[in-house]
């Protein structure tokens, strides 16, 4: 009864631009400063907010495939472009928020208290089963095929 | 049935850190007054208490008990396809064992899950049986060490039966990811369990076994207790190792469990939390025992939840939400405020923002996760003339479409001049996001929300849209990004399927503070009437 008509009915929450997004403004917070690689975006947070998702190049799949390690098929690649790009062009609504002075989270922060634990080496006493679960493995040597360097 | 509290207020104070004065939660028990006629008997409150019996008293033996789920799993199993594994031969050997050292009379032979048939999410490593991931990079593959949390059950006593199915890696909404099967909701086999915990959910709302292990990185456990009708909770970020989950999204990541009731999870969560040393951002806060705080019903006076201030989340009962799962909510909301709650709308802002920057920050983090899997060490390899096509060619046979969608998304987002553009933008949200509900949860002791914005749909449905598909995690992903606990209990039933389609009402508080939603999650389980969570195909069998 209601399934396909709610998943018809439900857009994707997209960020209304027409009023400023209360912003918590932090007390005695230093401004993050920004990373060196920041140079060489040509977009900053503050010239995105004016412009939409469009400014920012859309992917390279073959570039992105190869950084990630995975070969794909021609077919894979047409199937997954159109697919990415709607996705990504979602994640642009985040360049039109105002987040001047906002401290980036690296985690969520609930546990302060986490603790290392002492540098101490332990010998794993399941060494058997680790090895077992090598594909090519040539006692003592993980074996691989040879490594062409692509300059 | 718990032992009885002592007739005097119970202040149920809760630690957060920094710590401004916050309002004390109290839950008032009451020996002197009789049951009001509103609180009439609830349903079974707890089958590991049963089984506790049951065992002690030698009425019943761990092995007749582990071959009676058994025989059900194997009977329901053809339709529901929940479990990638099933370890039938260890479990009865396990159970058989536990009944030997009760019968020599061994002091500890009876812990706290003692004959508890348990199922595991297969993202979890269990040492003596495949673990997969919901992948066909990992098939066949056996860690050569158990998870934490699977330690600490079988130290506990629990029969692991076998490991439930997922969606790959913890990728999706309703294990229709999975590189293996697709499992369906026993509410109605034509339609998903959820995700991407679906296994853990169909097996113990199909009474598979009694309690189960998820993982929950951006609603995992919470939608699919909510599909499937059974009691799922997700731990604060830190109260349980994951020591041995295969990492998705390692700031968001937790393990969480899944019960018929309230009690029953409580009782799993005490037994898997707490300090690991070989997990860093696991907390040492201390493990109360939480079943031990539930209130039982007769020990309630009639406005057990006086003092307590819920609030609505206004943003997650509007467009797009279906008018059954609306109405379910509100009916949940003026429950608890029979039970004497002041429940109020609260609008989050920053609401609708955590969907996108927590799909960047998912899959930024995952890219990285994943890269691990390149066949070399474990899994399954393509053998190749180079080094770098062999990674090429193991990743690209072994992992799903989803998988490398997020994969390639998240090299994306990382990707040198876009780190600013999308990486940190989402952390800068994920700052609004923890803000806007520390602020809610200063004046509410306890958020309410739907954890989903549907119950269950067809198998199919979505697979063709991704985006479809990530807009059914907006009730829950903010959660993750705050590190929040959250509770889902059943709450209402929408049109749908032969008996109707369950929907579940997601409870959200403050960090470490599981015991109080835990508490408000048994008064109102126990006190609603007239609804009961077993799907219909066990009335058949």
């Amino acid at each position: 009864m209601l399934s396909a008509a709610a998943a018809a009915a439900f857009v994707i929450p997209r960020l209304r631009c027409a009023t400023r997004p209360r912003l918590r403004r932090p007390s005695a917070r230093t401004y993050w400063p920004r990373p060196l690689s920041s140079s060489s975006n040509h977009v900053t947070p503050a010239a995105a907010a004016g412009a939409g998702p469009g400014e920012l190049e859309p992917p390279d799949l073959t570039r992105l495939a190869n950084a990630a390690r995975i070969t794909l098929s021609p077919q894979e690649s047409q199937d997954f472009e159109p697919k990415i790009r709607q996705v990504v062009d979602w994640f642009g609504q985040l360049q039109a928020v105002d987040l001047e002075s906002i401290v980036p989270s690296l985690r969520a922060g609930t546990t302060a208290d986490s603790s290392l634990r002492e540098d101490k080496p332990e010998t794993f006493d399941n060494r058997d089963a680790i090895v077992e679960a090598i594909p090519s493995y040539d006692d003592s040597y993980i074996k691989v095929p040879r490594v062409l360097n692509k300059e | 049935m718990p032992p009885p509290l002592q007739a005097h207020r119970l202040l149920i104070s809760h630690r957060r850190l920094p710590t401004p004065a916050r309002r004390r939660f109290t839950a008032v028990p009451s020996l002197q007054s009789a049951p009001a006629t509103t609180l009439a008997p609830g349903p079974a409150t707890s089958s590991i208490l049963s089984i506790r019996e049951s065992l002690l008293s030698g009425e019943r033996t761990a092995a007749d008990i582990t071959s009676e789920y058994l025989s059900r799993l194997r009977r329901t199993e053809p339709s529901l396809r929940s479990f990638i594994h099933v370890a039938d031969a260890a479990a009865e050997r396990e159970a058989e064992e536990l009944d030997r050292r009760i019968a020599s009379g061994e002091k500890d032979a009876v812990g706290p899950l003692a004959g508890v048939p348990v199922g595991v999410k297969d993202n979890l490593c269990t040492a003596n049986m495949p673990s997969t991931g919901g992948s066909r990079i990992l098939d066949g593959y056996r860690p050569a060490y158990d998870a934490t949390v699977v330690r600490r059950l079988r130290e506990a006593g629990a029969i692991v039966v076998g490991k439930t199915n997922l969606d790959e890696f913890g990728m999706g909404s309703t294990t229709e990811g999975s590189a293996f099967q697709v499992t369906t909701n026993p509410w109605d086999n034509s339609r998903v369990p959820g995700g991407s915990s679906g296994g853990s959910a169909s097996a113990v709302s199909a009474r598979q076994c009694i309690v189960s292990l998820g993982s929950d990185t951006g609603g995992s456990v919470r939608q699919p207790a909510s599909f499937c009708g059974v009691v799922g909770l997700k731990p604060t970020y830190g109260r349980v190792s994951r020591f041995g989950l295969m990492a998705y999204a390692s700031s968001l990541d937790v393990v969480g469990c899944f019960g018929s009731s309230v009690f029953d999870t409580a009782t799993i969560l005490s037994v898997v939390a707490g300090h690991d040393k070989m997990d860093s951002t696991s907390s040492s806060q201390v493990v109360p025992d939480y079943a031990s705080e539930l209130v039982s019903l007769d020990l309630l006076e009639s406005k057990p939840l006086a003092g307590v201030r819920i609030g609505i989340i206004q943003e997650t009962l509007g467009e797009g939400v279906a008018n059954g799962v609306i109405s379910s909510i509100k009916g949940a909301a003026s429950h608890l405020e029979q039970l004497g709650s002041l429940v109020e709308e609260v609008s989050l802002p920053s609401f609708s923002l955590g969907l996108p920057a927590y799909y960047i920050l998912a899959s930024s983090e995952a890219s990285s996760n994943l890269s691990r899997y390149d066949g070399i060490r474990y899994g399954r390899q393509v053998s190749a003339d180079d080094l770098n096509e062999l990674y090429g060619e193991s990743r690209a046979n072994g992992l799903g479409h989803e998988v490398k969608m997020r994969i390639l998304m998240g090299t994306y987002a990382l990707s040198a001049g876009y780190y600013d553009a999308y990486y940190k933008r989402a952390q800068q949200v994920r700052t609004l996001v923890k803000e806007s509900f520390k602020d809610a949860l200063e004046r509410y002791d306890i958020l309410i929300s739907p954890a989903a914005p549907s119950a269950a749909y067809k198998i199919g449905e979505k697979t063709n849209d991704p985006l479809a598909m990530y807009a059914g995690d907006i009730m829950t992903v903010n959660v993750n990004l705050a590190g929040l606990p959250a509770l889902v209990v059943p709450c209402g039933f929408v049109e749908g399927g032969p008996a109707g389609l369950p929907v579940g009402l997601q409870m959200i508080g403050s960090p470490f503070c599981e015991g109080n939603l835990l508490r408000v999650g048994h008064i109102f389980e126990q006190t609603l009437q007239n609804l009961s969570f077993v799907p219909p195909l066990l009335a058949e069998s």
